[in-house]
């Protein structure tokens, strides 16, 4: 019974005690990564570049969108070990849910569950995206170091937010497809890519629908445009 | 003499079976059980229905002192038989996990897994060492995602899903009376009246309005409701339920 009351731990594993750590100069994502909710899913694009400081790049085929849940998938920003171990965390908390209960986390109760997590976690150095599809239909959500839960019709974390936010304004509409929602974030990637020292060398996409994740990668953003 | 001590520790340590594979204070459990008076559950499509047999030992005893039903959360409530005090402690221990879900995921708790949560609470103690088990049978009822739920745990920590039960004193007149009389597709209306003529049943001298406690949770509100004293008394009128009236 031991974890049962604690909302703000993981029922398993726990949190190791060391969140100093992620103020050292260890590998960190910079990153940019967009989510886009359509009505047919949400598409979820990163980068592939890990980067020390964001002046050496440390990496150049990092998978930093990963699924968590039968239909939902999660961005690392930030810390790698960080948000390595928010996903495992997480990915485990979904999977006893639905052993036990027979039907899968509801998108809101998977981003309440992160939400705790960063808040009474060691993970004061990580800001993802979490996209999924439930009953309700298709949801993006922004989660900070704080514990703070956005939810929103597209979004972006990352060092080069600001760039990738640029392509995006003026171009999402509500009734984007699926296949131009992954257009639109491929330019808001490559937007990015061009000009933040942090972000690079190819892009990550996921597609998350009713259906399932799929994630693929290309070494090259422009083979999306 | 020492042979016949260990020969009966079965019957007193609560992690032991006994050579025929029970275990007796969890039998004993069910018996205390037994003892207390009967509390009914009863689903309907438009909602579940639990009543108790409050009825005070003595004239001077305030009836609305004998709490059988308790809300758990906005959408669920509870009853009881046998000891109430250990029903007490599940009662609280159901009320902080029903919140936790909130906590935890921003949504209401289920039925089921309410129950699976206090169960196996109480399946904890049958199995550790020192403890007693819990004397007490709860009836879980309430509505999750429109659905009506309806479910039954026991002094072993085993938990059962149901259209219509009873717990407590003359459960199985009870239980018979509603497998004879139970109808899937009975309003809430009926559902109360229902539970109202099983609850009779193990009753010698009839119901009073005052000496029932009745809860209902509609489909439509999800929402905790008791039932007020003049429906009660209406339906134990409508059905004769009362017994010789010495009023």
């Amino acid at each position: 019974m031991h974890n049962d009351f604690d909302p703000y731990e993981p029922e398993l594993g726990g949190f190791e005690d060391v969140p100093e750590a992620d103020d050292e100069p260890v590998a960190k994502t910079g990153t940019t990564t967009v989510g886009i909710a359509t009505d047919d899913g949400v598409v979820i694009a990163t980068d592939k570049r890990a980067s020390l400081g964001g002046r050496f790049v440390s990496n150049k085929n990092v998978q930093k969108v990963e699924q968590i849940h039968p239909t939902a998938a999660l961005t690392l920003v930030g810390s790698v070990g960080g948000a390595q171990s928010f996903i495992r965390s997480l990915r485990v908390e979904s999977n006893l849910y639905e052993a036990r209960r027979g039907e899968s986390m509801s998108i809101h109760a998977l981003a309440t569950l992160a939400g705790n997590f960063a808040r009474g976690g060691p993970f004061i150095a990580i800001n993802p995206i979490l996209g999924g599809v439930d009953e309700e239909g298709s949801h993006v959500y922004s989660i900070d170091p704080a514990g703070g839960v956005m939810k929103d019709d597209y979004t972006v974390t990352g060092s080069g937010m600001q760039l990738a936010h640029g392509a995006l304004e003026g171009e999402y509409s509500e009734d984007l497809s699926i296949e131009e929602a992954k257009t639109l974030a491929a330019r808001a990637v490559n937007a990015a890519t061009e000009r933040d020292t942090g972000s690079g060398n190819g892009i990550y996409v996921a597609e998350v629908t009713d259906e399932g994740v799929e994630i693929e990668d290309y070494d090259d953003v422009t083979e999306l445009l | 003499m020492q042979g016949n001590h260990e020969q009966q520790a079965y019957d007193r340590g609560i992690t032991i079976f006994s050579p025929d594979g029970r275990l007796y204070q969890v039998e004993y459990a069910r018996e205390a059980v037994k003892r207390g008076s009967a509390s009914v559950g009863v689903r309907t499509p438009e909602g579940v229905v639990l009543a108790a047999d409050r009825r005070a030992r003595s004239p001077l005893m305030e009836e609305e002192s004998i709490e059988k039903i308790h809300g758990v959360d906005d959408h669920i409530a509870l009853a009881s038989a046998g000891h109430v005090a250990d029903a007490r402690k599940l009662i609280d221990f159901a009320r902080r996990r029903a919140q936790v879900e909130n906590l935890r995921y921003d949504e209401s708790i289920g039925v089921e897994t309410l129950t699976k949560a206090v169960t196996d609470h109480i399946q904890e103690y049958t199995q550790t060492g020192g403890a007693r088990p819990f004397g007490v049978a709860l009836l879980v009822g309430g509505v999750e995602n429109g659905e009506p739920r309806l479910f039954e745990t026991d002094p072993s920590g085993t938990p059962y899903e149901w259209q219509a039960t009873a717990v407590g004193g003359g459960r199985d007149d009870i239980q018979s009376y509603l497998e004879d009389n139970y109808e899937d597709d009975l309003s809430l209306e009926d559902g109360i009246g229902l539970a109202l003529e099983a609850l009779a049943e193990a009753s010698d001298d009839g119901l009073t309005a005052s000496g029932v406690e009745m809860t209902a949770v509609p489909v439509d509100t999800e929402q905790v409701r008791p039932v007020e004293e003049e429906t009660l008394a209406e339906h134990i009128e409508d059905r004769d339920l009362g017994g010789e009236d010495d009023a």
